[in-house]
Order: C-alpha cells, then structure tokens, then sequence
C-alpha cells in the first residue's frame, strides 16, 4: 500500500478526478443494492398476492432507472480513474525519456538499452495498473464490498449475512496466494520462453555451422526438447491458473448452500421471508466480484511498487557533466589547442592518451592517423565533451572547451562518427537534422557536397526516401556520405570526420575532401582516417600510437623522415593497385 | 519490438487462416474430447444447482415440509455437483491449457523446422529478428488466441445453451421471452467488435511506434546529444505519447460504452423481463417462487461469460494476424538446394572439379565468371584475391549453399548434385572465417549434437589441431561455459575450436575460409600448425587471406571480380610478377623503389 503514497503527488494533482471517481463508485456500489432488493420485495409480494399492476410498475421503473444511472456512471468513472492512470503513463514516460535524453555516455556504457527499454515500457505499466486497477480494486473491493454487506445486515439478517460470509475470507486468501505462486510460476515459464526464443536467435545466427555439420535434425531435436520445456513450464501455469474459476464457484456454492440452509431455518422461525431470502442470494453474488478484487489487489500493488521504485531510482541518476557557472554563451571560434598530459576512460586501467600536444589554426585541417585503439578517437571524445576529467587542457579561441555552455560549444561542431546512425526517417530528415526547416536546396547543397545527391535520385522515393531501422537498406559508403551531409549541412566551425570515407572509394573520397576544401577556407576541420589519402593534403598531420603521437608535420615532412607513417603510406598505395587488379 | 506489419486480412483470409490453425487440433482428437465432455459435465452441473434450490424453494419450503430423508439427499446431491463441478471444471480448464500449449508447440517446431529447410538466399534477405519474431512472439499470439479467445467461446457457448435449457425446463413461454436478449447482445458484440478492432489495432501501432521511438533514441542518443536535438526529440516523442495517451483514452471510451456497462444495461433488462413476467403472472395465477430464484440465477450466470467473451474479441484479431504471419513463413518457396534423400553414391577419393560455373546472387551480376579447375584427391587448392573477388561464392556454391544453374561441379567425377545430403556433410568439412560457437561448453562446441563422439575423440581432436594446451590453460578445461557466441574467447581461440569441431568428423574434403580477424600472436603459431596437419592428405580448397599460410599449395587461383586471373604454384606466380606478386609483397611489406615514388 505504500505504493500510493509514493504516487500521492499524481493523486493530489488529480484529485478532482480521482474524488468524483471513486464518489461514482460509491454511488454504483449503493444502485447495485437496489435490484436484488426489489426482487425480494416484488416475490413477496407475488407470494403473499399483494403485488399490483402500478407497484410492479414503480419497482421496474425503479430498476430501468438504477441500470441507466450505472451505465453513465460507470462510463464516467472509468474515464475519471482509468483515464487518469493512462495520463500518468504519459507523464512517467515523457519524463523518463527526457532524463534519458539528458544522460551521458558513461550512463549509457554501464546499462543495456534493452534493460532501460524494459523500464520505460514494463515498469510504466506497471505503475500505472496500480493507479488505475489498483484504485478500482481498492475503492471497489471496499465500497462494493462493504456496502453489500451492510445491506444484507441491515434490510434481511445480520446473523445470515456472518453465516454466509464465513466461507468468503477464504476465497480472498486463496486467490491471493494463488496469484502469488502463479506470478512465480509464470516467471519461470517466461524464462524458458526466452531460452526458446534464444535458441532460435543462435540457431539462425549460426545457420551455416549447422548446415555445414549437416546438423539440422539434431537442432530441431534440440528445439524440439526446449519447446517442450516450455509446454512443461506453461503447464505448471496452467495448474494454478485453473485454480481460480473452480475455487470461486465452489466457495460461491458453499455460501449459497449455506444461506439456504440457514435461511430456511430463519424463515421457519418467521424471523425473514422467502423474498428476503431470495434477495440475499443475490447480494450473495454481487459479493464475488470485491472478494476478488480483494485478491488481485496485492498483487497489482505489489507490482507496483517495484517498478515504481526501478523507475524513481532511474530517474534518480543525475547527469554528469553539466555546465559550469557562468561558462560563456557564445559559440566557439578561433584557434584549437590540445594540451592533454595524461587522460583515460573510466575504469580503464591504461592511460587512453599521453602527451598529446597539437595545436590547430583556424580556417586549417589537421588529420589524424594511427591503427585501432590507437587515442584517435579518444582525442575526438574530449573535444565533444562527451569525457573531461583529463590532466591537461583544450582551448578553443583561448578559452578551456570547459568554459563554453556545452549546447554552445557543440552547435559549433560537425561530427561525423564512424559508427553512422541513421534513424528511421526520410534521407531529407536526417541530412536536415539539426535544422528540420532548412529549406530544400540547402539540403541538397550539403548532399551534393557529400556526394550523396545522384545516390539519393536513384532511390525510389528520392529525397523522402525512408531509411534507418525501419527503412530501405543503404551500403555502407551511403550511409556514410549521408552522415557527412547531415553534419555539412550545419555548416559548422569544426567538422570532425572520424574515419568516416573507410567505405567510399578512393575516387569519391577525393572528390568529397576536394569539395570541403573549396568550400571550407574559413572553418577549420578535424579528418580521422586508416587511410592516409584522406589525410595527406591536411596542414598538419600527427601520427598516433599507444595514446601519444608519434610523428606530426605535413605530408612532405613526414615522407622525408623516413618513419611510420612513410611506410603506412607505400603499403598503402601497393594495397590500392592490388585492389584495382594489380594493372594499374 | 519487429516493425508493424500493415497489412488488412480479408474476412476470408481470416476464416482461411484460422481453418489451418483448427487442423492443429487433429492429433488431440481425444483430449479435446474429453475436455469436452467435462465441460458438458461442469455446464451441466452450474444449470442443475440452482434447480435443486428452486425444487428446495418450492417443494419443500414454501408448503413448509421437511422430511428428513429427500432433504437430507437433496443437499448431499448438491454439495456432490459443487464438488464435482469445481473437480470437472479443474480438469477441463488444465486440458484447454495443454492442449492449445502442445498445439503451439507443433506450430512451433513446424516453423522451426521450416527455418532449417530454406536456402541462404532467405537469410540473405530477411532479417534474422523477423524469422525469431515468427518461430517465437507470433507463436505465442496463437497461444493466447487458444487459451483465452476459443476456450472462452466454446464456454460461454456451452453455458449460454445449458441455460436456455434449463430454462426451457421450467417454463418455455419465458425462456422463449429470454432469446429477445440474445440479438441484444449480439448487436453489441458485433458493434464492439466493429469499433474495437480498428481503436486497438491503432493503440497497438502507437504502443509499438512508441517503443520504437524509445530504442531509436536511446541507440542513437550519442548523436542526438552531439547535433543537440535532444528537445526536438522530447517534442517527437511527446507527440507520439500523445498520440498513444489519446489512443488509449479512445479504448477506454469504448470499452466504458460498449463492454462491461453495457453488458450490464442487458442484464438489467433481463430482470425487469422476468419480474414483469412474473409479475403479471402472478395476477392470474400462482407462480413459484422457485422458478423465478431459478430464473434470477439463470440470468445471472449467463452474462458473466458473455462478458469475458467481449473483452477477448480484439485478442482474436491481433492471433489470426500473427498467425497469418507464421503460416507465410512455412509457405516460404526459398528453400535450399535439394539433394537426393538416399542413395549409395559415396565419396571414396574427394576429387573436386569446377567445370565453366558461372553464378550470380541476384539474377543480374554474375559474381562468378566460367570458373574450372580440378582439385585432385590429397591437394590442396588456395584461392585469393581481394574482397568481392568470388573467393567466398566459390565455397557457398561447393557447400551447396547456393543452387546454381551454369556449370557442372564434379565430385570423383560424379555431380555433386547426386550425393544425399548427409554424405556431403560428412565427407567435406568447413571452417567457416567467424567460427560460430553456441551456448553450452567447448567439449559441446566441439562434438557439437553426435552423440556419438565421445570426450576421448573430442580431445584427440583438439589435440590434432592444437587446441589442447589452450583449452587445458583454462579454469574448467573442456567444461569451460561459452556464452553468447564465445564472446569470452579470442578470434584465434573460436578458431581452434572451430578446427577441432571440423576434425572430431575426419572428413575427406577440406574447405578453409581462414580468418582475417586479428588474431593473437599467441594463437597464430598454434594455428598454422594446426592448419598444416589439417590439410594433410584431404583434399583442402582454401581461401587465404595470408599467403605465407598456402605458399606449399598444389594449385593457386588468383581471382579477380568472379574470374580466375592468374592460375599455378606459388613459385611460377611469384615469377609471373602479376597480381600475385603484388600481393605478396603488400602482405610482407617488401617495397621497392620503383613503386614507392
């Protein structure tokens, strides 16, 4: 129960509602009375041959009346409670999207996206049955219930009513537990639901292992066995699930039978009449209902309240790198310096960069290049603020990146990852992304820079092509000259390419890194690359190795000192001719 | 969450669709009707309570007499129903269950096993999610569909006759009154349904657009923090929220107009129905009271089910899609190149022969252009090249991954085409370059299902190739866990593995697609070594990505955009000084001054 006072904030902000609905149910709680009493007075009254063509007529009146005011209540309140609860549900989940949103990437490296999607669809859920069903089965359980048993106190037989309830409590602590061991067994057929749904993954992921080893039969064999866990789990569900129909009717059964009895004998003392008996009967099944409820309550609410906490502890997290007071709201220009002493990432043994020392002027391109783990992209992640904490210090335009407003700071900043994600939207969308009303040409005008524009004509849809996810699949060289396009379209101070030409070819690359230098003479550029085409024409080059660099100068420097990246360079070029077919 | 697939079944492909499904029922013949019959029995026991009562009321109450003896059988006789009814109703509700559950499971290992019988092409083209989506999530649309939506129908439908019956039984002026409900309740079904399946067909697409926009996001939130879009994407998502929110305010209308409530508005109906009837009665004639307890309990318990029925009506609808779904799958054409089920045709030498294939994946570009050699028993051909060159598609057509329609390939003379199945994969063993390792431990990996190989042959195997001392460094030898496709181990590690796993079968043919992935340099030398015994007497066609491993190759094809350039030993290629030499020379890093101006 303590659930709702965790939720007594949406409770008090919806209070209208939630008063005017559960005044609703108290009022359907108190019309549902009136049928099973007007049939005991209309069988007394046929009984005794007092009943008259206007009393019949008043009673069923009295009857058409109570059913039409339930009907519109019951509609009303359904949207007052339920209504609220799907409100809430809204609330919890643009709320946790907007932390999430607010995250940083060392928040998104220790959690599984699959585990958050859990939170922001099951756990919503969750809660919100318990603001919903939950205040139903509360409100109803005790309202309907209580009221129920009034009636049947008051207006027939106080003794009769404790007589026929005594089997009742039972039922209430019966489905309750059963709700408990089904919910622990339904756990469990779960998981061996996702042990099936496992195995077929790894099944067709590993296909051609198992066609190569002729391994079929056996693997459906395999299946074959798991599924039949499944059943077997399922089954163990099925054992208490069936439970609670046949509980009910027999502890229902046992109530009426024992109202009979006694109620016979109560007639015979003239102490109720045959009406009243009849009456009771019918409170007797209105009772079920909020007996149940009474049941399911526990655990709606214990549900409840474990996600809720899941989620208040998620939405607890703070986000790590904020601005600092009084950082500059102005957009970064100028010279580049890069002055790290030593940095590494969270929880890394190993220093991720070691006196790196650059400095960039602006309007120039440095390239960066080096193998695999090798601080290239280290060097691009401080400079995107995604981590600080490093020994040393990055000015742009002589102020540290540290003293921008970070919104700032990355406004001035095209980046193209290597990774390129695209989302599930039209190609016009996502090349306009950062300004979802840049006018046509401007989009096209950043396409023709990435060399993207006749790609995306050649698409059936063009322009509006969906892409992404859900979308058309593009090759690689697409996706990455789209990503380009997305960030040239911005027109930013600092573009920064990481590795972002390694699947276009040689011949497109050179055009692409000819376009930028035409029309990039003002802004400066950051170009990450395996391949030292993409680089050579920079100002400045630094060869990275083990997070420190290595070698820097031009291109003509480097090959006349004779080290790493001149070798890098002549392998290079032999690996381009082979490619080509050795004719060249 | 897999992308909805928009799609509207025509009334008749439902009724199709679920025809099929009803087929699944055939081999429970028996169960199902012994359910049934139970279900009979527990229908009949919840009609003939009341009537006990009613003859209590009537027969003995009201003329206040009470012998002993009838009284005292009466009371035996319904407490006995109330027992037996809750045991019947136990039994039957537990045969639905395992029934539906055996059926999805038969539907289940149908779809699996389908997915074991396509071609590659299938996989080449559809996503691995969707085909897990159909054997697993669509499944369990069935499943609901049986447990809640037919076994509810077929309940309700039993209780609804049952109690007409009885109530025919007691008084067929106003049991035939009773059937005026019954278009009542129909007209609100039918308009419910009408309504319900679009209103939650669309809040399922908004749920689902919804977890797609929260995976999207979260997924891309490094970009989206980058390009500061995170307030675009709280609007996007705020919208769609809201669009889910009203949606679901939408089914919550329809269900407060439609469903319980209304259901109801019936039932009250029903009672002013019989007190009228009975009230009127009772002005010409004495009624009893029993019957109209009888009747009031009658009605009572005809409503429940109707009521449980509706709100499954919109399950029904989403399970004949899912299963719509699944059958499309099982009726995939895609299937893999067909090889003869038996036949003597046995592959004594391993003598393969390339004659003149040419073979293309799509129809258009050929990948492979008129590609003939001769690999004879024992040697070992090696095949280079660059990426896309046809190395790969050579191997695919060999493993008759591929069907092909050009071009003869010869195993010991005799087309490949003409050995069962089971014979090529015994006789030829691949080791494949992303050696695929699965759940379980490496002893399991290497002997993968035969039983028939034991722990002795599993570590003779991995002896052989060198696997052995590794494996052995590790905490729990051969019973060491692998998990999610051997993440835990090395690319040269899953290599040897992989090696061993091929050898523990001793095949004739040898076909090596060696691994470009870094591998250590503690693994390499255990690697080549392995390689070499390997290759020892098998007929080996390998793809090499180092030519420092096939230097020793009988035969060396040089290939180039699906043709074979340059052909012959590693010496007369060196010599040739062609694209071969290039490549080696790439590969050792030897450069000379001619070509590094």
């Amino acid at each position: 129960m303590n659930v709702f006072m965790q939720l007594g904030w949406f409770f008090k902000e919806r209070k209208k509602q939630y008063l005017i609905g559960i005044l609703m149910l108290l009022v359907v709680a108190g019309l549902q009375l009136l049928p099973p009493r007007v049939i005991g007075y209309v069988v007394d009254e046929i009984r005794l041959g007092t009943l008259t063509g206007a009393g019949l007529g008043r009673w069923l009146l009295i009857l058409a009346g109570a059913a039409l005011a339930m009907y519109v209540l019951r509609y009303y309140w359904r949207i007052m409670i339920f209504g609220s609860s799907v409100l809430l549900g809204r609330r919890l989940r643009s709320e946790l999207f907007a932390h999430f949103t607010k995250m940083s990437s060392s928040f998104y490296q220790q959690r599984r996206v699959g585990d958050l999607m859990a939170h922001a669809t099951n756990d919503i859920r969750a809660v919100q049955q318990t603001a919903g069903h939950g205040v139903l089965t509360l409100v109803d359980s005790v309202t309907t219930g209580g009221a129920v048993i009034i009636a049947m106190a008051v207006t027939i037989d106080w003794k009769l009513t404790l007589i026929a309830l005594l089997p009742m409590p039972l039922m209430a602590v019966l489905t309750s537990w059963y709700g408990k061991m089904l919910h622990e067994r339904f756990r469990t057929a779960q998981e061996a639901f996702s042990d099936l749904n496992d195995k077929t993954q790894e099944s067709i992921a590993g296909i051609k292992v198992i066609k190569t080893f002729g391994q079929e039969e056996e693997d459906i064999d395999d299946f074959r066995k798991l599924s039949a866990d499944v059943v077997g789990k399922n089954v163990r569900v099925a054992r208490v699930d069936a439970l609670f129909d046949p509980t009910i009717s027999l502890i229902v059964g046992l109530s009426f039978f024992l109202s009979i009895i006694f109620g016979a004998r109560f007639i015979l003392n003239g102490d109720m009449t045959l009406g009243d008996l009849v009456a009771f009967n019918a409170y007797l099944g209105l009772l079920v209902w909020p007996m149940l409820a009474f049941g399911f309550l526990f655990n709606i609410v214990e549900r409840g309240r474990a996600s809720y906490g899941r989620i208040r502890e998620l939405l607890a997290v703070p986000p790590d790198i904020g601005d600092a007071d009084g950082a500059a709201d102005a957009s970064p220009r100028g010279d580049l310096a890069f002055d790290i002493l030593e940095f590494r990432f969270p929880e890394a043994e190993h220093p991720a960069l070691r006196n790196v020392r650059f400095t960039l002027k602006k309007g120039e391109t440095l390239g960066i290049v080096g193998r695999t783990g090798s601080g290239k992209t280290a060097i691009l992640k401080l400079l995107l603020r995604e981590f600080e904490g490093y020994d040393g210090a990055i000015t742009y335009g002589g102020i540290p990146i540290t003293g921008y407003r970070k919104e700032r700071l990355l406004e001035a900043f095209g980046y193209v990852p290597q990774d390129h994600f695209l989302f599930s939207a039209t190609v016009r969308e996502n090349i306009a992304f950062t300004d979802v009303d840049a006018p046509f040409a401007k989009v096209r005008e950043a396409a023709r820079l990435a060399h993207i524009d006749e790609d995306i004509l050649g698409f059936a849809d063009g322009y509006d092509t969906v892409v992404g996810e859900r979308g058309v699949s593009l090759s690689g060289g697409q996706k990455q000259r789209i990503s380009i396009a997305r960030a040239l379209l911005m027109e930013p101070e600092l573009l920064i390419l990481d590795d972002s030409l390694s699947a276009v070819d040689a011949r497109t690359e050179e055009a692409i890194l000819a376009a930028l230098k035409e029309t990039r003479t003002e802004e400066t550029t950051i170009i990450t690359s395996h391949r030292m085409s993409a680089i050579q024409h920079a100002h400045q080059i630094i060869v990275m190795e083990d997070g420190t660099i290595a070698e820097k100068g031009t291109h003509e420097e480097l090959m006349a000192l004779g080290g790493i990246y001149h070798e890098m360079y002549r392998l290079q070029q032999l690996e381009a001719l082979v490619e080509q077919g050795g004719d060249a | 969450m897999d992308a909805p697939e928009q799609q509207k079944l025509t009334g008749r492909d439902q009724w199709r669709v679920l025809k099929r499904l009803l087929r699944y029922l055939r081999p429970h013949k028996g169960a199902a009707t012994v359910a049934l019959i139970l279900l009979g029995l527990t229908v009949l026991g919840s009609v003939l309570g009341p009537y006990l009562i009613k003859t209590f009321i009537d027969d003995y109450l009201t003329p206040r007499e009470f012998p002993a003896q009838p009284l005292m059988l009466l009371a035996g006789a319904y407490l006995s129903i109330l027992v037996l009814n809750a045991v019947f109703g136990y039994v039957q509700l537990l045969k639905f269950q395992e029934i539906a559950l055996r059926i999805v499971r038969q539907i289940r290992i149908d779809a699996f096993t389908k997915v074991h019988r396509l071609g590659m092409r299938y996989f080449d083209k559809t996503p691995a999610g969707g085909t897990v989506s159909r054997v697993t999530n669509d499944t369990e649309a069935i499943l609901e569909m049986f447990v809640d939506v037919l076994v509810g129908f077929l309940q309700s439908g039993f209780l609804i006759i049952g109690v007409y019956i009885a109530m025919f039984a007691l008084d067929v002026q106003l049991a035939l009154l009773s059937l005026l409900l019954l278009p009542l309740i129909f007209l609100i079904m039918w308009i419910y349904r009408k309504y319900s399946s679009e209103f939650y067909q669309d809040l399922r697409e908004r749920l689902s657009q919804l977890n797609g926009k929260i995976a999207e996001s979260l997924n891309g939130m490094g970009m989206i923090q980058v390009f500061r879009q995170e307030k675009r994407f709280r609007e996007e998502f705020g919208e769609i929220n809201d669009k889910h929110y009203e949606a679901g305010m939408r089914n919550i209308k329809l269900d407060g107009l439609l469903l319980r409530p209304a259901v109801d508005i019936v039932y009250a109906l029903g009672l002013i129905l019989l007190l009228s009837y009975f009230g009127i009665t009772s002005f010409s004639e004495p009624v009893e009271i029993g019957v109209i307890y009888a009747f009031v309990t009658y009605i009572d318990r005809f409503f429940e089910p109707i009521n449980q029925v509706m709100q499954r009506l919109s399950i029904f609808q989403q399970a004949i899609v899912a299963a719509d779904r699944v059958f499309r799958l099982m009726d995939d054409p895609e299937m893999e190149p067909a090889q003869p089920e038996q036949g003597d045709a046995r592959i004594a030498e391993g003598k393969i022969e390339f004659r003149d294939v040419s073979f293309s994946y799509d129809g258009k570009t050929d990948v492979l252009k008129q590609i003939s050699f001769t690999a004879n028993p024992g040697e070992t051909v090696a095949l280079v090249g660059h990426t896309g060159s046809g190395k790969s598609s050579i191997i695919n057509l060999l493993m008759r991954f591929y069907e092909f329609e050009r071009g003869e390939i010869l195993i010991d003379g005799q087309p490949i085409r003409s050995y069962p199945k089971d014979e090529l994969r015994e006789k030829t063993g691949l080791v494949l370059q992303d050696p695929f390792l699965f759940y379980g431990d490496i002893e399991s990996n290497i002997r993968l299902f035969d039983g028939s190989i034991g722990s002795g042959e599993v570590q003779a195997a991995a002896e052989f190739v060198q696997a052995d001392p590794f494996v052995r460094s590790l905490p729990d030898g051969y019973g060491q866990k692998v998990t999610e496709r051997g993440s835990t181990f090395s690319g040269g590690q899953r290599q040897l593995i992989a090696f061993a796993r091929t050898m523990v079968k001793e095949p004739k043919i040898l076909i090596l697609d060696e691994a470009t992935a870094n591998i250590d340099t503690e693994t390499e030398v255990a690697i080549q070594k392995g390689l070499e015994r390997m290759r020892k007497g098998r007929t080996t066609i390998a793809i090499a990505h180092r030519l420092s491993t096939i230097q020793d190759a009988d035969l060396i094809l040089v290939l180039h955009q699906g043709e074979i350039v340059e052909r012959g030993t590693h010496r007369e290629l060196l010599s040739k000084g062609g694209l071969y030499h290039k490549m080696y020379r790439l590969q050792n890093g030897i450069l000379e001054e001619n070509e590094a101006r």
